[in-house]
């Protein structure tokens, strides 16, 4: 004999879902089994009551329900989403002060720092716009040579100390060459003034050192 | 027999001469070597005493703006005066020479054109007989370069080199 709450005759009957044959069975065995017959009217009593106090229906509050409630949950997603963005600026505030306060910080800014300063300050490359001096050397004895950009000049300078001064009483003769010819067999330059008149042939000694062949006589 | 031997030391010369007949230079080639570009190069006088000026007429190119600010810049005289100048062709397999005066000039060769512009030279500066200073240099249009040279008379020599555009 099954418990009355797993007698699924007993659902059936309460609710009106057994034929007459089948109810007359059902009935005749709540007269036999007084603890069926128990089980039923209290189930009967609870389904009259939930009946009563339950309408069958439930009207709908306005006709716009529907599309009010899709409205609000749309406004709701929306203040959530808005709401998580703003979780998201706040999180990366918080990540990088964190990360600035790292002690390892100050050691990487100092690195960044030097390679800016190395990049601005390195010596003159072939990048720059302007002249330069890659190398010199100064075969005289106690002469120096030292080089620099002038911006405001907008020159490079190669600037010799130690040199032996030029007597005051020497005269410094000056040239002015407009043109010069390139005599390549003979290792001559000849150089003219501006009427093409020939001023002064360059050639070298046996040790290579400049000769200048001329008629005017120096000075 | 010994009528003839002044004969044949007579002709004993002679293939000496037929050489030097076939050896006789030909003509130079009108062919211009080829050039990197052109310089300016000049020799200039600061002091700040004017009486010590010479009184050259000579000028700057125009393409170097305020020459004499520009020096002043670097040099702390007061006054700037050209000596000399030389505007000469950078030849591209022989040596240069730039002589704005037979007292101080410049020797270059050169090494071929710089990256970004400009031309890769190497220079000597000579003082007569005498090498003051051998550089490797880049030099570009519109940035001379300035070399100090040796006083005189309560003054400086300077030497400028500028690449024309």
């Amino acid at each position: 004999m099954k418990p009355p709450s797993e007698d699924h005759d007993l659902i059936r009957w309460l609710d009106g879902e057994m034929t007459d044959s089948e109810i007359a069975a059902f009935e005749a065995r709540l007269k036999d089994e007084p603890l069926l017959s128990k089980e039923a009217d209290e189930l009967r009593a609870l389904s009259k009551g939930i009946h009563e106090h339950l309408p069958a229906e439930m009207k709908v509050p306005h006709a716009d329900f529907f599309n009010s409630q899709i409205q609000v949950r749309i406004a709701q997603m929306d203040l959530d989403e808005s709401r998580r963005k703003g979780s998201g600026n706040q999180s990366l505030t918080v990540t990088l002060l964190t990360w600035l306060r790292h002690p390892w910080f100050a050691t990487a800014g100092a690195v960044a720092l030097a390679i800016l300063g190395f990049v601005l300050m390195r010596p003159e490359t072939q990048s720059s716009g302007h002249s330069l001096i890659l190398s010199s050397y100064t075969p005289g004895l106690g002469v120096e040579a030292s080089t620099y950009h002038n911006i405001e000049a907008d020159a490079t300078v190669l600037m010799l100390d130690g040199l032996e001064d030029v007597p005051a009483d020497r005269k410094i003769s000056g040239l002015s060459v407009h043109s010069s010819d390139n005599q390549s067999k003979v290792a001559t330059t000849t150089l003219f003034d501006a009427t093409g008149s020939p001023l002064l042939v360059i050639s070298r000694d046996a040790v290579g050192h400049p000769l200048f062949l001329t008629n005017t006589p120096r000075g | 027999m010994k009528s003839l031997l002044p004969a044949l030391f007579l002709l004993l010369p002679c293939p000496s001469l037929f050489a030097q007949e076939k050896a006789t230079p030909q003509p130079l080639p009108a062919v211009k070597p080829a050039t990197e570009g052109k310089v300016w190069g000049a020799l200039i006088f600061a002091t700040d005493d004017a009486s010590q000026l010479i009184g050259s007429k000579e000028k700057a190119p125009a393409h170097l703006g305020l020459f004499n600010a520009r020096l002043a810049k670097v040099f702390a005289f007061k006054h700037f005066e050209i000596l000399g100048q030389h505007q000469q062709d950078i030849f591209r397999e022989y040596e240069s020479w730039v002589v704005p005066s037979r007292d101080m000039f410049l020797k270059i060769d050169s090494n071929g054109p710089a990256d970004n512009g400009g031309i890769k030279l190497h220079l000597q500066v000579w003082r007569e007989q005498q090498v003051l200073v051998k550089s490797d240099a880049i030099l570009r249009s519109g940035s001379p370069l300035f070399i100090g040279g040796p006083k005189w008379k309560n003054g400086r020599l300077i030497f400028v080199l500028s690449l024309e555009r």
